[in-house]
């Protein structure tokens, strides 16, 4: 990929400041080359990776170096886009909102700093993976569970900061974040909560700061760069006993979702409830066109008869249960009988016990792994996903309004539906997959004018998304339009305060400094 | 490995599609080998050490690039265990590189921080280590 300078900064300059980071991380860890911004572009880019280009990236190894690197910055005036691991697929990789931004990788800041059994809980930088933290636990033995995304390639504390969710009873990750260290976009260092002392030994256990809390306003966020954190973890259950229903029509979700949400409120369910449509199970079963080889959105009848032909429902739900096993089954019976009060076809049941090996796909007992990403290959060619991300309400009424709403605007589309709530308490994240063959152009025009109807369309009903692509940050943002859109004229207030120069990712989330506001329209679909 | 399995293989999460009466046996989670000590910018890195542990997220039995290759080599009248890139005759070093560096298919291309330049080298000549000289299976 060609250069493309920062803003406003000469080439003079941003040679100066790559010589300068050079002098802190050594030459070898400043990437400058096409290939290098190349590798930091949005792997999954609906249309052109340009769209979003890196100008360079620099990989630090330590909080001084990253103070280092970020006092630099100010000094050029050069925008850094920190990632983690950069493996935020479907929400544009590791490639910054604004063209220019130089990537502050911190991939090599990837130490297990604590593993506490006793606890439950793990101290580590923002490099480390969710497959490098697993592994390390299977090494020390630890009883502590992992709660793992689709995506295991990336970074534990990145998919945190990004609102990730998991399927086990930690699966909202952000809340698993507790005490947090964090360079400011001056290149002061904070640590929030107890870590405010000095030395606090409960810097990872109480999640409040004395006076206002700041650990998730660095989440989502343009307000620092995080350097290391603390993540609860699960102790490791004695056993765990899995139920699986298959659901037969589609408008069965509503009493799904009234079953299972007062049993999750209540806290007999503890895990997210991970609630797939079809596609989810035919995607696994071949590509595209061994089902339907026509371009245009498989119709109704086909999906029918594909059910019927693999013995398939329309949903599937999975609960699983952690636990000593006395309590797993009697709250098993309980979660049973709601279900039979609708359909009588008893559940699958699959128990897990200490000692049984893990199976290595399985998310919802923790186990890491990348494979969810074949869905990808469904389309066939450069296969890629945008995932639209509302939340909703976890009661029948407001899921089946957004049901037959994402629905009707994907069919009009003519694309294939895949669409799964995962509820999470009181609320649901019903995310719709979109895959699409990167290089056909049709295809991808159509994704975008789709992704566009469904912000707008949900927003018009009432409805916001969670996480979202690059290309869209600043378009979801317009959607929380309370006052005259105070949340983000809040935001802009705190970041030209925290950051004058808008070095730390210009236009993370939509919430652009001063120094480049005027810049928003670029890169935005 | 059977249709079956590989659709296993797919899904998130991946119980969704567990078998009527019990977990799929799928091959068991592999423990990565630790990243080797030392300056990641030097030549002389170990290669099945640093494929292990920066490829074998996808490249282990089960995993996503193993899947799909497997999938691939099926469809090529190709032995399944030629989805395993370390069982593999045919392999170039300069294939490697190319593919890690521009990606191919679902694998995104790898930056310098996931594989330096020096740990590429290596590994590139480890997954070359088994084709026979002249080009030839």
């Amino acid at each position: 990929m060609k250069l493309t300078l920062p803003p406003r900064v000469s080439p003079q300059s941003f040679d100066a400041a790559l010589k300068a980071f050079a002098g802190v991380v050594g030459a070898g860890w400043v990437m400058t080359s096409d290939s290098d911004r190349d590798a930091y572009a949005d792997a999954y880019a609906p249309g052109p990776a340009e769209q979003w280009p890196a100008s360079a990236a620099v990989a630090p190894s330590s909080v001084e170096e990253v103070r280092a690197i970020v006092r630099i910055a100010n000094e050029y005036k050069v925008p850094l886009w920190p990632v983690a691991r950069g493996k935020n697929l479907g929400y544009g990789t590791a490639a910054p909102r604004m063209a220019g931004s130089v990537v502050l990788d911190l991939g090599r800041m990837n130490r297990i700093l604590e593993l506490d059994p006793k606890l439950a809980y793990a101290v580590v930088e923002p490099g480390v993976g969710f497959f490098d933290l697993f592994d390390e636990v299977e090494r020390q033995k630890a009883p502590l569970w992992l709660s793992v995304p689709g995506n295991g390639w990336g970074s534990v504390i990145g998919n945190a900061l990004e609102h990730g969710i998991g399927y086990t009873p930690y699966g909202l990750h952000a809340r698993n974040l507790c005490g947090i260290e964090a360079v400011l976009p001056d290149g002061d260092l904070l640590r929030t909560g107890m870590g405010a002392m000095k030395d606090n030994p409960a810097w990872h256990l109480f999640p409040m700061n004395y006076g206002p809390t700041w650990d998730l306003a660095f989440s989502q966020s343009n307000l620092g760069v995080v350097t290391k954190a603390g993540i609860w973890m699960q102790p490791a259950p004695e056993t765990s006993l899995e139920l699986t229903w298959d659901i037969p029509n589609e408008e069965d979700i509503g009493w799904v979702i009234d079953t299972v949400t007062p049993l999750k409120i209540a806290g007999l369910i503890e895990q997210n409830v991970f609630i797939p449509s079809w596609l989810g199970k035919i995607v696994v079963l071949g590509n595209r066109k061994d089902f339907w080889d026509k371009p245009s959105a498989m119709p109704e009848w086909r999906v029918k008869e594909l059910l019927k032909q693999y013995d398939l429902g329309y949903w599937r739900v999975s609960i699983r249960l952690y636990g000593d096993e006395n309590v797993n089954k009697a709250k098993a019976e309980v979660i049973k009988s709601a279900f039979k009060r609708h359909l009588s076809a008893p559940p699958m049941e699959v128990w897990w016990r200490q000692g049984d090996p893990r199976p290595p796909l399985d998310l919802t007992l923790g186990t890491p792994s990348a494979v969810p990403l074949q869905m990808s290959d469904w389309v066939g060619g450069r296969g890629a996903h945008l995932g639209f991300s509302p939340v909703v309400p976890a009661t029948s009424e407001h899921v089946m309004g957004q049901l037959k709403r994402s629905r009707k605007i994907i069919a009009d589309h003519d694309v294939d539906f895949y669409a799964s709530f995962t509820i999470g308490g009181r609320f649901a994240n019903n995310v719709n997959m979109l895959m699409y063959d990167r290089d056909n152009d049709a295809q991808v025009d159509n994704m975008k004018k789709l992704f566009n109807a469904l912000i707008s369309e949900t927003a018009k009903a009432g409805y916001g998304e969670y996480r979202t692509h690059l290309g869209w940050m600043d378009r979801v943002m317009e959607t929380f339009d309370f006052n005259d859109h105070a949340l983000r004229r809040f935001d802009e207030k705190i970041k030209d305060a925290l950051d004058p120069n808008g070095i730390i990712a210009p236009g993370k989330q939509g919430v652009w400094p001063a120094a480049y506001r005027a810049l928003q329209k670029e890169g935005a679909q | 490995m059977s249709r079956f399995l590989l659709a296993l293989a797919a899904l998130a999460p991946a119980t969704a599609m567990a078998a009527p009466g019990g977990v799929p046996e799928l091959p068991p989670y592999q423990v990565r080998a630790a990243q080797p000590a030392g300056d990641r910018l030097q030549p002389g890195r170990d290669g099945k050490a640093v494929f292990e542990h920066s490829c074998g997220y996808c490249h282990f039995p089960g995993g996503m690039g193993s899947n799909l290759l497997t999938k691939q080599m099926m469809m090529m009248k190709r032995p399944p265990s030629d989805g395993i890139l370390s069982n593999r005759r045919d392999l170039t070093a300069d294939y490697v590189k190319a593919v890690v560096r521009g990606g191919k298919g679902a694998m995104p291309a790898q930056t310098r921080v996931d594989l330096t330049d020096a740990e590429l080298n290596a590994v590139a000549a480890y997954l070359a280590r088994n084709a026979p000289k002249g080009g030839k299976k």
